[in-house]
């Protein structure tokens, strides 16, 4: 798969602080790449440099083929930026803000009244075409600006936290937007506190912190990275008869180690870590029964996001 | 402190790989910055052959040069060389203006490029002032450049987008109205003062007089309005893009900064324009009581505009440089202010003093040498130039006792000799002109710089 951003030991230095540390990139062609990282990891300061706002100070970034201190405005021509801060014009109408920015493109004003047509219809706005955009929901606000970053047709979004600060059900909705976007062939690289949107709609993550990248890659290979073994919990009466699971288990195959938890509201639990498949999941079920220990509950612990980045970042945030 | 110092950095970025349509725009750039180049050699020569000539080195030279240069025009050798180097000024600050329309793409350049051309035409065909050749061919050469892809040049979107919100609703037309509505109670209130005062002291009152009264008040109020205004209009320009978060989103589209720049100009001169232009008719009541000719109603208007220009860029200079919108704006308004009331009060009296008799007719009161007495004379004609209300007082008296519009002499008191001069509005605009250009130029160059 081709690359359409890279960043290769990217650097930026506010006088003595490090802002992004060596931070290598790689984001496919086609991808949703969740950027994600605690508050001052240095999101915004990578998507600045790679928007040609703020030159790196060390290191290299491509986007789309072209180096972005070299060819900034070939950059420019590829990508449409989303900042955190949604720039307001009081004063301006919600089609002459796409107008304007359409023109700032160079789109012909001939083909400039379809195109913002077209947009509204497909950032849910075609009702709030003449109304002043400083009087828009924040939600309504963060699609406007969407569709602004999609005036000129770019290859990639880049979107600096796009579903901050709205509520439940803006956020599904810029969330299906995004999803709608990549469908378009649209490479979507946003960043994000919130993890439950990575993991529904990326196809890659990058987390930072401090700076730095602290794991990236695909999200099934980030899923297998990060939790190498299946988690099975077994419910069972009293301590006794945990005692009899953890030595029943403890010798089968693909098994890696058994404990016994602390009892939680009376019962007793084992945990077991496996490196098996889904028939030795079924296995330890069957052994359990055939022995007769009467299981009360076989849960298979699935790792949520949250976890992974709470084990992954250590809390180094500045 | 040193940290805070280096995010405020900023660098220049790199040449880069253009567009071939940008290739074609910068080519027709550089054909009128040489247009202007060798105009600019042409003035430097001819300073140089003026201080020969003057100092009778090569006795022929002006006759020659004159020949050479001015061929059909009837006048001495050495007024003709002023003439010279005066049209060949107005023509560098012509291409300055047509190359910084063509880098931002503005419509009006196509136009503007042909009047250029004809007016260089007309120059060369009544005058035979032959330097026109080089402004023609830039602008011919331009032309051919631009010619291929004539679709580059559009309306300015920042114009657009600003007008738009200026002109929203009806705030536009109520500051129009009270506008006009307070220049019409001041033109009431001129005429009250004015007509008691000299009843009065007199007995009677010249309406001629009335009339020259009403039009200086009206063009000193618009003056000082346009003091005022211009500077305001353009301060925010760029700081205004900054604190609202979106002078981001403009670096990152494809917008080039010398549009940006022209389009805040524009809007802001728009709307200036507009009100100088709805004061007119009130203006023409002047000519009611006679004593005022249409001629200087043009003049004030050309001096009010350029006025208007030249403020808009410092407003849009100083918005640039500074991170603030109030600094910019106190920082345009110090200049502006310096510049229309601090010369006229810092004009070195003596200088002014012979400028302004030698205007009048009663020569220059400084006799020493011819030489001596020409430097003053043109420093004096300098500093004028320097200020718009200046530029007004002088040029309207020597409208008035000369009938001198453009060009004017003046007999030397030392030797009686004569020495040609410009009107100073001619000299005034043209020098406002560069300056707005260089302005326009530099706010362009910080524009371009990417934060370190
Ligand atoms: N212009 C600047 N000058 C000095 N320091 C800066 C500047 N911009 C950012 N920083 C610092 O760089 C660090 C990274 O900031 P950045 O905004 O990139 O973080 P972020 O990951 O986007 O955080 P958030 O999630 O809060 O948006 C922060 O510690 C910040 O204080
Ligand atoms: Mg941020």
């Amino acid at each position: 798969m081709s690359l359409i951003i890279e960043t290769r030991d990217l650097v930026k230095r506010y006088g003595k602080f490090t802002a992004v540390n060596e931070l290598s990139l790689e984001v496919p062609a086609g991808s949703i790449y969740g950027f994600v990282g605690p508050n001052g990891a240095g999101k915004t300061t990578t998507m600045r440099m790679l928007t040609t706002l703020t030159r790196p100070t060390a290191g290299q970034a491509w986007v789309a083929g072209h180096s972005v201190t070299e060819e900034p405005r070939a950059v420019r021509r590829a990508i449409g930026y989303m900042p955190d801060e949604f720039g307001v014009y009081d004063d301006m109408r919600v089609w002459e803000y796409l107008d304007f920015f359409a023109a700032c493109y160079d789109i012909p004003e001939n083909e400039r009244k379809r195109l913002i047509d077209d947009l509204l219809e497909l950032v849910d706005l075609t009702h709030r075409r003449e109304d002043m955009v400083d009087k828009l929901s924040r939600g309504m606000k963060q699609r406007l600006s969407l569709a602004r970053t999609l005036a000129h047709d770019p290859l990639v979004l880049i979107l600096d936290e796009p579903a901050s600060g709205l509520d439940p059900r803006a956020r599904v909705e810029i969330r299906e937007l995004l999803v709608e976007l990549a469908k378009m062939g649209k490479t979507i690289f946003f960043s994000s506190h919130i993890l439950a949107d990575v993991a529904e709609i990326c196809t890659h993550i990058g987390i930072v912190e401090a700076g730095e990248m602290v794991i990236q890659g695909s999200m099934d290979d980030m899923r297998a990275q990060l939790t190498p073994h299946r988690e099975i919990i077994v419910t069972v009466r009293d301590q006794e008869t945990a005692e009899r699971v953890k030595s029943l288990v403890a010798l089968m195959a693909d098994v890696l180690d058994v404990l016994i938890l602390e009892p939680k509201a009376g019962r007793s639990r084992v945990q077991i870590n496996f490196a098996g498949d889904d028939d030795g999941v079924a296995a330890i079920n069957q052994k359990l029964s055939a022995e007769g220990i009467l299981v009360m509950g076989f849960t298979e612990e699935t790792k949520d996001l949250e976890s992974m980045f709470m084990r992954v970042t250590k809390g180094i945030v500045t | 402190m040193a940290e805070a110092e280096s995010t405020r950095q900023m660098i220049d970025v790199p040449e880069e790989a253009l567009t071939p349509r940008e290739i074609r725009l910068e080519r027709a750039a550089v054909v009128l910055r040489w247009g202007a180049i060798v105009n600019g050699v042409l003035v430097g020569l001819l300073l140089v052959a003026g201080l020969l000539g003057g100092l009778r080195v090569f006795p022929d030279l002006f006759t020659n040069l004159q020949g050479l240069l001015l061929g059909r025009a009837v006048l001495a050798g050495d007024a003709s060389l002023a003439v010279v180097i005066f049209l060949t000024l107005v023509d560098i600050s012509l291409l300055l203006v047509l190359m910084v329309g063509v880098l931002a793409r503005e419509i009006w350049t196509l136009p503007a490029i042909w009047l250029v051309a004809a007016v260089n035409g007309l120059a060369a065909a009544l005058l035979g002032f032959l330097p026109a050749l080089i402004t023609i061919a830039a602008a011919a050469g331009c032309w051919v450049v631009i010619m291929r892809d004539m679709s580059a040049f559009r309306v300015n979107p920042v114009m657009l987008k600003e007008l738009r919100g200026r002109m929203r609703g009806v705030r536009a037309f109520i500051v129009l109205t009270i506008y006009l509505g307070l220049m019409s109670a001041f033109t009431i209130l001129l005429y009250l003062v004015f007509t008691t005062s000299t009843i009065q002291a007199t007995g009677s009152s010249a309406v001629g007089a009335i009339g020259r009264v009403l039009f200086g008040g009206l063009v000193g109020i618009e003056l000082l309005l346009i003091i005022f205004i211009a500077p305001a209009f353009t301060a925010g320009a760029i700081t205004g893009e900054r604190e609202r978060q979106t002078y981001d989103l403009l670096r990152t589209t494809l917008l080039a900064s010398p549009s940006f720049v022209i389009g805040k100009l524009e809007s802001a001169l728009g709307f200036i324009l507009l009100l100088l232009f709805s004061a007119i008719p009130l203006q023409s009541i002047a000519f009611l009581f006679g004593g005022v000719t249409e001629l200087e109603l043009v003049l004030s208007f050309v001096i009010l505009a350029v006025t208007a220009v030249t403020l808009g860029t410092v407003g849009i200079f100083f918005s640039a440089i500074t991170p603030r919108t109030l600094s910019a704006s106190v920082r345009s308004y110090t200049v502006a202010l310096a510049v229309t009331f601090g010369i006229p009060i810092i004009l070195s009296f003596p200088l002014f003093n012979a400028f302004v008799s030698a205007a009048s007719g009663f020569g220059s009161g400084v006799s020493s040498s011819p030489l001596v007495e020409t430097i003053f004379i043109y420093l004096g004609l300098i500093l004028v130039s320097l200020n718009p209300v200046a530029t007004s007082l002088v040029s309207q008296q020597l409208l008035a006792e000369k009938q001198a519009i453009g060009l004017w002499t003046v007999t030397l008191t030392s030797d009686g000799s004569t020495i040609p001069l410009v009107s100073p509005w001619i000299s005034f605009s043209v020098f406002y002109l560069v300056i707005a250009t260089i302005l326009i130029v530099l706010a362009v160059r910080e524009m371009r710089k990417v934060e370190a």
